[in-house]
């Protein structure tokens, strides 16, 4: 994209002015309650990390992992009988087992086993980690949501991309560190972003990915009046007036960094508008990526990932589209539209280099259940409930093991059995990855120590490379 | 005494992993059980003990010397005789590479001496009962020899070495500290500083140019007194201070609903009554009082006190919240943490939780009428009149819509095929069709546009594509009659079923019972095949449709009808609309709670989980403030009266603090929800204690300790830097300079609103949204969202409603600055500023600047400033506004000083 005119010198002039914050720690500033210079400015974990940035997409509402990555051929011999493993508490009612209406294939070297409305993302399969024993603690959306986003189950504590902008900074100044996609609002909304009792800097920045016009997606990235080097001008009265009023003051490092993110601002206008413009991409690739938002969230995604943005998640759609209640038939639509942009996603990543230092992690809150739901809430009687006991996230690249199926549920797919994993851990091995000992990385709230495992989690080590 | 700043990425769980042992024969001897019991056993007691006792952290239990030979994963924590060797000196001593102890700060050279000559002595230990598990949790001396559970006691004003400086008692207490650390205070802030800083604290809004010229040209001793009495008087202060106590009740115009927008519609009020709680500078007792049980004062019959109830009324929907609320609010514990065990730090048993979560589920949130009774009754009869027809009318309705389903599925073959002559190689039209064919006209119309798209959600009508490349409809014309059968056929089955089912529920609706039960349902194919043709509600696959394609909703049946059918539909509508015409508006109410009429005790649960019920639990306070049982109702009442009491030690210091908090930017103690053990200690306990008593004896007056605060030096001091103290003291923790804060988001829009002359100071009422362009009124007004706040105000780190919360954290972000350079509110702003100058200082540039730095900075242009003015103004159309937006957007305007 073309520059506006006058903005190159302006850049670059900003860009030697500014920088005179002292090295005064982000610790200590947090800790008195003040403004801090730059929160953002990049820190080093506890120990050398695998990965740097984390892309989270989020199937909302709930994927059933029996008709995705968790083949079970004994639904189809007992499709119709009823789950012989005792009454495991759901959501609603449910009758019997009930079939994959799904083919599963082998796909890559690996020979993992994905179902065919994930062929696309099959074809990534040696890259692929797939934990089939994932289980969370109640089958409702709610608390699952809160577990998978902030290791709670209520609201109020940060999530997981507010802790890693807090551990890590990010890499981009230019752009927020923690961005979150989402043509709606997903079930619960802001919450599951906030960053809680973190200071606001690490807050997930939401941009609603249903237009295609940058302008329109970003809060605030485009002066309505003034043209560029009428905004550069007023930048340059305003940086006199601040660096004159800081003079008087001594030593005030609240200022500068009030001086620091106002020149940081400016230059974002044009870093954010180039960043979110999926119209620069080639017509080749975004046809890999397909249409919808979800693709253009996934294509977005990876522009910002490689602009050095933290974490980026990106919602499926608006409110809960896989919670499959009623009718399982629906996730072939579902996956029309996903299958292909995720599948573009790792490819793109790996041939760049990046899904070395990239965390991408595929997952609802919960899953299904291998059972059909009956309940007297649905009027079709050929989707599935809510299962917290089981269900399936798939993981690739930022040191995950690929081509790996860790774990399992029981022969039916319903309960995670085998090497059980909980949101927890898998929040504390992203974190190792990340760098960081997830017993370490807290932050003094209200006279408490809290973190984003609460007082859970182990690191899976079965699934680093 | 250098004071540490907490640390943020804290190594706290790990330090901690020490462990322990069993058995091993204590030494004895008087002399060395005595230098352990007065010289080592407090320190620990008072540093370590909270995580090393009960709650074992990193393993360690410090109970007795076999627990500490024992060690771990990183050895024994003491080797009798060998102080160097023992891991605990190491840790306090902080040479260990990892483990530096406590980790609230290091003990003093003395302590860590004696410490190591117990260890070195043998480390003799007295044998004392071992603590079990199952044990029933007993409050220790030391816990209950904490500070904060002592008694207030109104300490003499210190004497200090350099009296002169000694103004006021505060002074006295905040000079003590200073001279004790060898600390110098920052000169006094300029007299415009001060104003500026005394009107944005108490006012929310920067003085007039006026208003700092009076204040500058006063040279009366007291006046200043009078502009703190000024300001106090205002009605402005409630709406600052009033959002501050909004914080603590985690006020919102709405509730957390997962999925939509679910306001409480009149949940202003309860924000209008703290504003005027705080502008009548009502008693905090009472202020207390009226929150946790108002329909128990004066009667209940005054709603100047019952509308504090909304405190509860209008608390997110899980009673956990409440009891955060008022451990935290009112009185600075974290109860909520012993939900599910003890309390790991403070002396509150799990049984505490549950005995005040007895009273809140005894309790049940209610409206509280704003109007006499027979309005109440009436508008209550007239909504339920209403209902009754309304239902009536889409029973009605209903039934004949699926009757009338029925009727034109019986044609099913005619409309295939007339379908076929719309849509296949002969494209004739559909009212051509539907006149020969004898069929109505809007259902072919449907089944045309039905047909004419795919896919469908099911395969049952696909062959009808096949038979679209015919030349004539002689094949189709037996599949249209199979598919006739087939439908008729599916609309029987799904009648039974729904006969069936009804059974099944037992005449009942609720979630939780269609939730339970199993019900019977076509087969797949089958139910999208009846839903695309009966069903009443929307689908959008192939095609959107509002209902099924036979069916026809509401109004749209009319024309199908009977004239004596018809007549009575017609008859039902104008009696609806006829009730809502005289059903006026809903009566005002009070979002309250209100006793349920069997108030129970609760059990406790084990481990949190309500399917592991422990013993019963009798509704009373918490055990270490004497854990008096309360018998009245529910027991809101006796809590709120020991809540409010005077022997509570907390309930004052907890607000003298926040009050302190919010003048300098930090409190005295600077967790101010939490003054527990993991809480910070005051920097001046004794400052704390003189406030709370001066507090509590003034009547709990905050207009008073406003008065009493902000006539003290330490509140007059300049935020400049004396660089002999930032070594000592870089965090201020001691009050020698003021700190510097950015305003608030409050005090920022309202300030930007004010300057460029467009704020509305019209109070109260329904909230409007700050993103509302017109809306120019005070922010406190604001609609605020727990669902989704509002993106401005969520920029500028407006406190989350879903929790209490105690202190604003100022953020420093690059979308902030975005939104000062391109939101369209901050250029509406500089528009109406750069306006507002030319009507008050005409068209001469240089009166224009000075009229410009008089109103945002509240003082004159220095000589540079003014040439820095008149160059930018060069450059061309639109300067001004630019200008104008600079000034606003500048740190000399965005902080308080």
């Amino acid at each position: 994209m073309p520059l506006p005119p006058g903005t190159i010198s302006r850049r670059d002039m900003l860009r030697t002015v500014g920088t005179g914050l002292g090295a005064v720690g982000l610790a200590r500033t947090l800790a008195a309650g003040t403004s801090s210079p730059n929160p953002l400015a990049v820190r080093e974990p506890h120990f050398p990390a695998k990965a740097k940035h984390v892309i989270h997409l989020f199937l909302n509402g709930g994927a059933s992992q029996v008709d995705s990555f968790d083949y079970k051929p004994l639904l189809d011999k007992y499709n119709g009988k009823p789950y012989p493993g005792g009454n495991l508490k759901t959501e609603r009612k449910t009758g019997a087992l009930m079939r994959s209406p799904f083919e599963f294939k082998e796909f890559g070297e690996s020979g993992l086993k994905i179902s065919e409305i994930f062929s696309n993302l099959g074809t990534c399969a040696d890259d692929l980690c797939i934990v089939k024993s994932m289980y969370t603690d109640l089958p409702f959306h709610e608390p699952s949501l809160f577990m998978l986003n902030c290791g709670h189950r209520v609201a109020g504590h940060p999530s997981m991309g507010a802790w890693l902008t807090y551990g890590l900074g990010t890499e981009n100044q230019d752009l927020p560190g923690y961005i979150v996609m989402c043509p709606g609002l997903p079930v619960i909304g802001p919450q599951l972003w906030s960053s809680a009792f973190l200071p606001g800097s690490f807050q997930g920045a939401y941009v609603r990915n249903d237009e295609e016009d940058p302008e329109k997606l970003v809060s605030y990235v485009r002066n309505p009046r003034l043209r560029p080097e009428q905004q550069a001008r007023q930048l340059e009265l305003l940086g006199k007036l601040n660096r004159r009023h800081l003079g008087q003051q001594g030593h005030a490092p609240e200022l500068e960094a009030t001086i620091h993110s106002m020149e940081v601002a400016f230059r974002m206008q044009v870093e954010a508008l180039d960043a979110f413009d999926v119209r620069n991409e080639s017509a080749k690739t975004r046809e890999r990526y397909g249409d919808g938002d979800f693709a253009r969230g996934c294509l977005i995604a990876r522009r910002l990932v490689e602009r050095g943005v933290r974490m980026v998640q990106v919602y499926y759609g608006n409110m809960q589209p896989w919670d499959t209640h009623q009718d399982i038939q629906r996730m072939r639509q579902l996956t029309a539209d996903s299958d292909a942009p995720m599948a573009a996603l790792i490819q793109d990543l790996k041939a760049s280099g990046l899904l070395d230092e990239t965390i991408v992690l595929i997952s609802g809150e919960f899953g299904r259940t291998p059972t059909v739901e009956v309940s007297g809430r649905i009027s079709v009687q050929n989707g599935r409930d809510h299962n917290s006991h089981g269900f399936s996230a798939v993981l690739a690249g930022g040191g995950f093991k690929g081509g790996l199926a860790y774990g399992n549920t029981d022969d039916f797919g319903f309960k995670a059995e085998e090497n059980p994993v909980h949101p927890h851990d898998l929040h504390a091995t992203m974190l190792h990855l990340m760098g960081f000992d997830h017993t370490r990385l807290t932050y003094r709230h209200s006279g408490r120590d809290y973190r984003l495992t609460d007082v859970e989690g182990k690191v899976v080590e079965a699934l680093l490379a | 005494m250098r004071i540490k700043p907490a640390p943020i990425i804290s190594t706290f769980s790990a330090l901690l992993c020490l462990c322990f042992a069993s058995s091993a024969g204590a030494q004895s001897g008087a002399d060395a059980v005595e230098f352990f019991e007065t010289r080592v056993r407090p320190v620990l007691a008072e540093n370590c003990f909270a995580c090393h006792t009960s709650t074992k952290l990193g393993g360690l239990e410090m109970v007795s010397r076999s627990a500490l030979i024992k060690g771990g994963n990183s050895g024994p924590a003491i080797q009798p005789g060998h102080p160097e060797r023992s891991l605990l000196l190491k840790a306090v001593k902080h040479t260990h590479e990892r483990l530096k102890m406590p980790p609230q700060g290091k003990l003093t050279d003395e302590q860590i001496g004696h410490i190591s000559v117990w260890i070195r002595d043998g480390a003799v230990w007295p044998d004392a009962p071992a603590t079990q598990a199952g044990d029933a949790f007993r409050i220790t001396d030391e816990q209950r020899r904490f500070w904060s559970f002592q008694p207030v006691r109104e300490h003499e004003p210190p004497k200090v070495r350099d009296e002169a400086r000694a103004t006021t008692p505060i002074d006295r207490f905040v000079l003590k500290r200073l001279e004790e650390n060898g600390l110098e205070p920052a000169p006094p802030a300029d007299k415009r500083m001060l104003l500026r800083r005394a009107y944005l604290d108490l006012i929310g809004l920067p003085p007039t140019p006026g208003q700092v010229r009076a204040f500058v040209e006063d040279d009366a001793p007291d006046a200043f007194a009078n502009v703190v009495d000024d300001l106090l008087a205002s009605p402005r202060y409630g709406e600052r201070w009033g959002r501050y106590w909004l914080d603590v009740a985690r006020y919102s115009d709405d509730k957390l609903n997962s999925t939509q927008m679910e306001p409480y519609p009149q949940a202003y009020r309860y924000r209008d009554w703290v504003i005027k709680a705080f502008n009548d500078d009502m008693p905090y007792d009472l202020f207390v009082k009226a929150q946790i049980a108002g329909d128990f004062l004066e009667g209940g019959k005054n709603a100047n006190l019952v509308a504090g109830l909304a405190f509860y009324g209008l608390s997110p929907q899980f009673q956990d919240d409440r009891i955060d609320a008022t451990g935290r609010g009112f009185l600075g514990l974290t109860v909520q943490c012993a939900q599910c065990h003890d309390h790991k730090f403070d002396p509150i048993p799990t049984e505490d939780y549950y005995a005040l979560l007895g009273i809140f589920n005894s309790s049940k949130v209610d409206e509280f009428p704003l109007a006499d009774e027979k309005t109440v009754a009436e508008y209550q009869k007239k909504t339920a009149e209403i209902a009754k027809e309304q239902k009536q009318l889409d029973e009605f309705l209903g039934t004949q819509a699926r009757q009338l389903v029925e009727v034109l599925a019986g044609n099913t073959s005619s409309y295939l095929e007339a379908a076929w002559n719309v849509l296949g190689p002969l494209r004739r039209s559909v009212p051509e069709v539907a006149h020969e064919f004898l069929l109505d006209e809007e259902t072919l119309e449907r089944w045309a546009r039905y047909l004419g798209h795919s896919p469908r959600d099911h395969p049952l009508l696909d062959r009808f594509d096949e038979f679209l490349t015919d030349s004539s409809p002689g094949n189709l014309r037996p599949w249209a009659a199979e598919m006739e059968t087939l439908a008729l056929d599916v609309l029987r089955e799904k009648r039974r079923i729904d006969k069936e089912n009804e059974i099944r529920l037992g005449g009942e609706d609720s979630s939780r019972v269609r939730n339970e039960v199993e019900l019977l349902s076509l087969e797949r194919d089958r139910h999208f095949l009846w839903r695309d043709l009966g069903s009443a509600q929307a689908f959008t696959a192939p095609v959107g449709f509002d209902h099924g394609v036979l069916y026809y909703a509401g109004a749209e049946i009319d024309r199908f009808l009977p004239a004596a059918w018809r007549q009575h539909a017609d008859r039902l509508r104008a009696k609806i609309e006829g009730l809502q015409k005289t059903l006026p508006e809903k009566y005002p109410f009070l979002h309250v709670v209100h006793d349920k009429e069997d108030p129970k005790n609760e059990h406790v649960h084990i481990r949190g989980s309500k399917d592991n019920l422990g013993a019963e639990v009798p509704r009373r306070f918490l055990s270490i403030l004497g854990g008096r049982e309360f018998k009245t109702g529910s027991g809101r009442l006796d809590l709120a009266e020991a809540i409010a009491g005077p022997d509570n030690p907390l309930t004052a210091r907890v607000m003298v603090n926040r009050v302190w908090l919010h003048h300098f930017g930090r409190g005295i103690v600077n967790t101010p929800s939490n003054f527990g053990r993991m809480g910070e200690k005051p920097s001046h306990p004794k400052l704390l204690d003189y406030l709370a008593a001066r507090f509590v004896r003034n009547g709990w007056s905050i207009k008073a300790m406003h008065r009493e605060i902000m006539m003290s030096d330490a509140y007059a001091r300049s935020s400049e830097s004396v660089g002999k103290n930032e070594g000592v003291d870089p965090d201020n923790r001691l009050f020698w300079r003021a700190n510097r804060r950015r305003l608030d988001v409050e005090a920022l829009r309202d300030s930007l609103l004010q300057v460029s002359g467009n704020l509305e100071l019209s109070g109260g009422g329904e909230p409007t949204l700050v993103s509302d362009p017109a809306n120019r009124r005070r922010t406190v007004y604001s609609y605020v969202s727990r669902r989704k706040l509002d993106k401005s105000l969520g920029l500028f780190d407006f406190p989350n409603p879903n929790r209490t919360s105690p202190q604003r954290i100022g953020t420093n972000t690059p979308l902030q600055g975005l939104f000062f350079l391109n939101s369209e509110f901050v250029m509406r702003q500089a528009e109406r500023l750069s306006d507002r100058l030319i009507d008050e200082a005409g068209r001469d540039d240089a009166a224009r600047i000075r009229r410009a730095y008089w109103l945002v900075y509240g003082r004159p242009p220095k000589k540079e400033e003014l040439v820095m003015g008149h160059e930018f103004l060069r450059g061309g159309a639109g300067a001004w506004p630019s200008f104008a937006q600079a000034l606003l957007s500048s740190n000399e305007f965005l902080y308080i000083q």
